[in-house]
């Protein structure tokens, strides 16, 4: 059994979004990770007081879940608005944005793909995250544009995987990116990616890894022991595990429970979905959570808030 | 009747209407390369249609042609029914050939106990004074001589009848052979005259794809003749499992024939070497993975193949030689390897008594590496073994350009780390037509240190250099330009490959892995790493550890034995007294099922890295791969 | 704490005699540091080392059951401080609370819930455990009667809550002899309450504010000859709770604090915080907890949080063999084979019904093994699957001959075909392909 004082490894520490002061224009940057310890036990002294809510919004809605189309209206059309509203209305830390629009068939319109990503940054202050292309072949030009758009903002760019990493490692080295390192729910495999983007030069410093989260019953189990093994072998000393973590569970608002509940009940089994997978996901480790409803945010971040309350460590600046 | 002739040989055999090629070419005894036991699944029994009459879905199986093969007639034997009178031509290609067969071995010295003896006797004649019966004059004389006992000796009826005119006739000079059997000893034969020289055994590996048979004279212990042949079941599938479901089918009895017939082959071959006579080898022991020792003793193999995986008995068998067909003296003695498991076959209980394992008291690990690859960690107190399917691609299979050990494989390779130029050795040293293993490994740990492939064995397409292309479906790097090779292709590896053989040492290596966890073993505490099998002799040992195929260990730990399983044959033919660890083995060994072991995937995902995961697993590599990245910036 | 198969292996006789059940004591000793075996097997283990492998195997956190009959549950018995290690035992009871202010129409209608309310989800009935009454007006007479309002209602597991002696009688005079949890002991209370434990053998919960006193309690119980205890450490926020269970599963783990080897109490019913707290409870072990009965969709995705928490994750969890119905499908739909993996199922499933195509799905039995191990470990083979299509009566359902089997399973058609004398066609490896496949080549090759 490890106790606190076997651990010889800390979480690295990663920063996110640039303020005036270090040559961006967020409102507010962010550190994640510093752990030293199990997430929210006395010694931990994480360098971010409590895990930071990303909320996640698209320039493409077609494919987004119906429960949130509902909810937020036209919004879903105009992510420089979205964007807008979870930052003042919803209460998120961080906005996430998914440029479902280049998953198309057809070929995307890379510049307006840069126009988004100007547009979302003009409308938010908080740090974002950017979800490129979902095709390798034109990988290369939209984490070009999307880096280019974000120069010197310290975005959070999504998602490099074992199969594809070399074009968005390139986009975050050349304009001071971080990266989010996807991989199918397995520690190891995790690790793996880790390396190669470690060996092609990008520093752990500009690393976030994403263990994949399947949603609540559908294998959620899996990720949530993924996350506790990732966070152990850090603290054990394992430094190519030594990221923060971030967890999503895309699939948490269109599972079967969801769609088929009763009008009158939807909201509430939406919403129960999404916490159950986000809550515990932070208790095992994860230092940005993302959400897809916007009544998520605050129940999230309070029962979040609860877990952290009297603990050591510095607040992230603005995190709350 | 419709005939087949069999081009370029020109042999004729008639057949019935709707019988395949492939049948055919069997009852005419040619040897064809069948992959997937002759389902149309493998592509390998190429042959040309030149004259006549013959169903064959041209459509279907396409794809397993070239526009010129196709062009030619190309059709697969194992699909094509004769219909009428026809000429085919078989390609060299489609005929298996002669592969490099590992008869070496490591030559441990070892005592002769045999558990036959000859002695010569010259006995007086009965006499009114002395009328004691003919038996007992002759155990009497085998006592004399040092044999056992005369009250111990059981004396069958079969030679009791013969004993009374071989005495007379050879007016009382003859030779009496001794056995140690499971019951005690018997007297199994009597002849005229002084043969006692001429006593020899044989020890035999009956491998799934060759035999390879050791004669050796049982009073001197020398070495007479070594000899080798293909496996005849060859011809109903490739593979283990192609030939049990040829058992399923109900062929097991011509299984069984085939394998004592192809130790026949190889024991006629070695007795004409030696100049002796086949009626004089008196004991043959025998050793073969599960399935194979199965057929040969006529066990249905089908129930140890399916779980629970029991075999029939865990224990050495022995036998009379000829009610199996063994071609040797009528009263030899059989002696069969036992086997622990489905996996775990003779053959590795063989490999254990080779390396000495059993007997040492620091641990070993052994690893024999096929089609299916086995790994045995421990030392004379405990021993864990497992098994599992390594795929076919370290052994040529299923890479683009892979192929087995035979002429104009290329074996070594070593690529010059700036300009990416290979250099290359092919097997006999004619052109190369593709990679076999040994080559394959050479190549990889190259393509990692010159920094063209990740660790996870993808091509960076980022480097400039005309070997490095996309090809049809993959990237691919060119080892040979077609103008160098003897098929007028390119000769490429492509990131498809690497993959494919990245997943196959996975498997080895996670399994290496798995038992020292559970032994609760550390790399360093293992004292050597023993390479059986023909795989084991032509490997760089210092590649396998770059790729991660074994644990890293300093290479002067490592060795071959070659054959460990005629190797082991050996020591029980020349030792009686080995034979006891042999049952001991089968009796400590445990085995761990891989796929119900929670450990297994995870080890084999961490495994599925070149080297490893976890390079602190193989510091020697993390330094040399590191310094290989320094210099390439 | 846990040997190695090797230590273990050295302390057997190495007789290799197959009286346990192994084949070789090796086999034995690898089973028995995994716990997949008794030591009490071996007939030729001397007293000492009987004991000290049982010590070694034997789970540091005692088993309490709460509640009698069919709805009774047990917890303790953990083993590990996260669940990768090997897998955590009991789930943890939760149970609706009422208040004995409430009225009796009130209490039997949270009491009904708790009796009917199921929802069955792969393979499993997930529901409330039980009900807990606390004794919030003080009053001995209301408490009793609250509980037999309960008890007329339907037999399941009770935990009674009260601070008073006199009060905890009243009720267990009502309930007393089913088990119910008794909550709680107090430094103030303690030897009254251990009275009335020992009396009607009842498991105890004790209550104290932090580690060090709730195990001086907790040793004064066991002492009074008080055996099933429950720890409630009585935390004041969810971080308080996490840290303290947290402590308490390692001491329990070490064997360094005997009086901490006891299942623990959460409370999940402060106002807004239930979902929170009910999630950690269930992450961080605890073992009881107590909740006011918040909507059915939150009840449902707490319950399905503990059965995904609570799988071996060495086991993945299995779905009944059978044909499964996706959409409406008629005959001449197309036939799915895919393999009893629930995870498997349910992502096929997703993306079936996402993309409205109806067909059958035949499930076989791969013991909950995903298609590719499946296939490796032979556990799919094509006699088991002539055998499924034949025991399941496939083609009366589906009208064809025609059966997709997964991209991973390619392997095995030609002999799928030969066996069955079925026509295969070989899917995609990726559920998310399956769709468009359909689309393509089932139209294209579709019977009639």
């Amino acid at each position: 059994m490890a106790e606190p004082s076997e651990w010889t490894g800390t979480i690295g520490r990663v920063v996110l979004g640039a303020t005036r002061g270090e040559g961006g224009t967020r409102s507010v940057q962010y550190c994640i990770g510093g752990s030293r310890d199990l997430p929210f036990l006395p010694d931990e002294v994480p360098c971010g007081k409590r895990p930071l809510i990303a909320f996640e919004i698209c320039d493409d809605p077609a494919l987004w879940p119906p429960v949130v189309r509902e909810q937020v209206g036209d919004l879903a059309g105009d992510p420089a608005a979205w964007a807008r509203e979870a930052e003042k209305a919803y209460g998120a830390d961080l906005v996430r944005l998914h440029l479902t629009s280049t998953h198309r068939r057809q070929v995307a319109d890379l510049e307006g793909v840069k126009r988004t990503v100007e547009s979302v940054l003009a409308a938010t202050t908080l740090p974002l995250i950017i979800e490129g292309s979902g095709d390798p072949a034109i990988d290369s030009d939209v984490f070009q544009r999307c880096g280019e758009a974000g120069a010197g903002e310290r975005l959070l760019l999504g998602t490099a995987e074992a199969d594809r990493y070399r074009s968005i490692a390139a986009a975050a080295l050349a304009y001071g990116h971080a990266v989010i390192a996807q991989s199918p729910i397995d520690i190891n495999l995790a690790k793996q990616l880790n390396i190669l983007l470690r060996e092609i030069g990008v520093p752990a410093d500009r690393i976030v890894i994403d263990p994949y989260t399947g949603a609540l019953g559908y294998g959620f189990e899996y990720s949530y022991s993924v996350m506790e093994r990732i966070r152990f072998a850090a603290l054990k000393g394992d430094a190519d595990l030594a990221m923060p973590v971030l967890s999503a569970a895309p699939d948490s608002l269109t599972v079967r429970e969801v769609r088929d509940a009763a009008p009158a009940e939807r909201q509430e089994r939406a919403l129960s979905w999404e916490f159950h997978a986000a809550f515990p996901a932070a208790v095992a480790g994860a230092d940005i959570v993302c959400v897809r409803h916007p009544l998520s945010v605050k129940r999230v971040r309070d029962a979040c808030s609860a877990l952290s309350a009297g603990l050591k460590g510095t607040p992230a600046q603005g995190g709350g | 009747m419709p005939s087949v002739t069999f081009l370029p040989a020109y042999r004729k055999i008639a057949v019935d209407p709707g019988t395949t090629i492939l049948a055919a070419a069997q009852k005419a005894g040619i040897q064809m390369n069948v992959v997937c036991g002759g389902q149309g699944k493998c592509g390998k029994c190429v042959v040309y249609l030149k004259s006549g009459l013959a169903d064959f879905d041209r459509e279907k199986y396409g794809k397993y042609f070239t526009p010129e093969e196709r062009e030619n007639g190309a059709c697969l034997a194992c699909q094509t029914m004769v219909e009428g009178d026809v000429q085919v031509l078989i390609p060299e290609s489609t005929l298996i050939q002669e592969q490099k067969i590992l008869v070496e071995s490591l030559g441990i010295a070892t005592d002769l106990h045999p558990s036959v003896w000859k002695y010569a006797l010259d006995l007086q004649p009965p006499t009114l004074e002395d009328p004691s019966p003919d038996l007992t004059r002759l155990l009497w004389g085998i006592q004399k001589k040092g044999g056992p006992v005369a009250e111990k000796i059981y004396a069958p009826l079969e030679v009791l009848r013969s004993i009374p005119a071989v005495l007379r006739d050879s007016g009382w000079k003859v030779t009496a052979t001794v056995a140690l059997v499971p019951g005690g000893y018997r007297l199994i034969n009597v002849e005229k005259g002084d043969t006692a020289a001429f006593l020899y055994g044989a020890a035999v590996d009956l491998g799934t794809t060759t035999v390879v048979v050791y004669l050796r004279s049982l009073v001197d212990g020398k070495v007479l003749a070594v000899t080798s042949n293909y496996n005849r079941q060859i011809s109903c599938g490739e593979d283990i499992l192609s030939r049990v479901n040829y058992a399923r089918k109900g062929g097991l009895d011509r299984l069984q024939q085939l394998a004592a017939e192809s130790i026949n082959t190889a024991l006629t071959a070695a007795a004409n070497t030696a100049g002796i006579d086949r009626e004089e080898i008196y004991e043959v022991v025998i050793s073969g993975n599960t399935v194979m020792t199965h057929i040969l003793m006529g066990i249905d193999p089908a129930y140890m193949i399916e779980e629970p995986y029991v075999p029939v008995v865990r224990r050495y068998l022995t036998a009379s030689a000829h009610r199996l067909g063994i071609g040797v003296n009528a009263n030899a003695g059989l002696f069969v390897f036992p086997a622990v498991s489905d996996f775990i076959g003779g053959d590795v209980v063989a490999d254990i008594l080779a390396a000495g394992m059993a007997e040492r008291e620091e641990v070993s690990l052994l690893i024999d590496i096929g089609t299916n690859f086995e790994v045995v960690l421990g030392n004379r107190e405990w021993m864990f073994s497992c098994a599992g399917a390594a795929g076919p691609a370290l052994e040529g299979g299923e890479v683009l350009f892979g192929m087995r050990a035979n002429p104009g494989a290329i074996e070594k390779i070593s690529l010059d780390l700036e300009t990416l130029d290979p250099a290359y050795e092919t097997i006999n040293r004619v052109k190369p037509r593709g990679i076999c293993g040994s080559g394959l490994i050479d190549l990889i740990a190259d393509l990692l240190r010159a920094c063209v492939i990740d660790r996870t064995g993808r091509i960076n397409t980022s480097i400039r250099s005309p070997r490095i292309r996309q090809g049809a479906h993959f990237p691919e790097f060119v080892v040979a330009w077609a103008k160098e090779t003897a098929i007028g292709k390119d000769i490429v590896i492509t990131e498809n490959d690497v993959k494919s053989l990245i997943m196959s040492k996975a498997s080895i290596l996670a399994a290496c892995f798995t038992l020292m966890g559970a032994a609760g073993i550390r790399r360093d505490e293992i004292t050597s790493i023993f390479f059986s099998g023909a795989f084991g002799n032509y490997l760089n040992k210092e590649h396998a550890i770059i790729i991660g195929l074994i644990p890293e260990v300093p290479i002067t730990r490592i060795r071959n034995i070659g054959n460990g399983a005629v190797e082991g044959a050996n020591i029980a033919l020349m030792d009686r007294k080995k034979r006891r660890i042999v049952d001991d083995i089968a009796r400590k060994i445990a085995y761990i099922e891989l796929n119900a072991e929670a450990s297994f995937m995870d080890e084999y995902t961490r495994a599925t890295f070149l080297p490893h995961t976890d390079l602190s697993l193989f510091p020697d590599v993390e330094r040399l791969l590191d310094a290989c990245r320094i210099r390439r910036g | 704490m846990a040997l190695k198969a090797l230590d273990i292996y050295k302390i057997l006789p190495k007789k290799n005699c197959k009286e346990c059940g192994f084949p070789t004591c090796l086999t034995f000793a690898m089973k028995l540091a995994s716990g997949k075996a008794d030591a009490g097997t071996c007939p030729y283990l001397d007293e000492a080392t009987r004991q000290l492998l049982k010590g070694a195997t034997q789970p540091p956190i005692r088993r309490v059951k709460i509640g009698v009959g069919e709805r009774s549950f047990a917890v303790g018995e953990e083993i590990v401080l996260f669940r990768h290690d090997k897998s955590f035992v009991h789930p943890p009871g939760i149970l609706f609370q009422v208040s004995d202010r409430e009225t009796a129409e009130e209490i039997r209608g949270v009491a009904s819930r708790v009796k009917d309310e199921v929802f069955p989800r792969i393979g499993e009935l997930l529901r409330v455990n039980g009900i807990a009454i606390r004794n919030d007006s003080g009053s001995a007479e209301a408490f009793g009667k609250a509980v037999r309002v309960v008890e007329e209602t339907a037999e399941f597991p009770e935990v009674l809550i009260a601070g008073s002696p006199t009060s905890m009688e009243a009720a267990l005079a009502e309930c007393g002899n089913y088990r119910p949890l008794i909550h709680a002991a107090t430094a103030e209370n303690l030897g009254a309450m251990c009275t009335l434990a020992k009396r009607y053998g009842a498991p105890l919960a004790v209550r104290a504010r932090g580690i060090d006193a709730l195990r001086d309690l907790a040793g004064k119980c066991a002492a009074a000859g008080v055996p099933d205890l429950v720890l409630d450490p009585a935390p004041e926020t969810l971080g308080e709770f996490l840290q303290t269970s947290t402590l308490i599963r390692r001491r329990a783990l070490a064997r360094s604090a005997p009086e901490l080897g006891y299942p623990v109490y959460l409370d999940a019913t402060v106002p807004g915080r239930e979902q929170a707290t009910l999630s950690l409870g269930i992450l961080k072990y605890a073992g009881v907890m107590v909740t006011t009965p918040g909507s059915p969709a939150s009840l449902l995705a707490t319950l399905t949080l503990r059965q995904n928490i609570y799988t071996d994750p060495q086991k993945p969890i299995q779905m009944t063999p059978g044909i499964y119905r996706v959409g409406n499908p008629a005959r001449g739909d197309p036939l799915l084979l895919t393999v009893n993996f629930s995870l498997t199922y349910f992502t096929l499933l997703g993306y079936l019904e996402a993309s409205r195509i109806s067909c059958f799905l035949l499930l076989v039995d791969t013991e909950g093994f995903s298609v590719l191990t499946a296939v490796a470990s032979g556990k799919l083979n094509e006699t088991m699957i002539r055998d499924s299509l034949q025991r399941f009566s496939v083609e009366a359902e589906t009208g064809h001959r025609t059966l997709v089997l997964p991209g991973y399973a390619a392997p095995l058609s030609g002999r799928v075909e030969e066996a069955t004398g079925w026509k295969v066609l070989v899917g995609p490896r990726d559920a998310a392909e399956v769709p468009e496949f359909l689309e393509q080549s089932w139209k294209k090759t579709s019977p009639g």
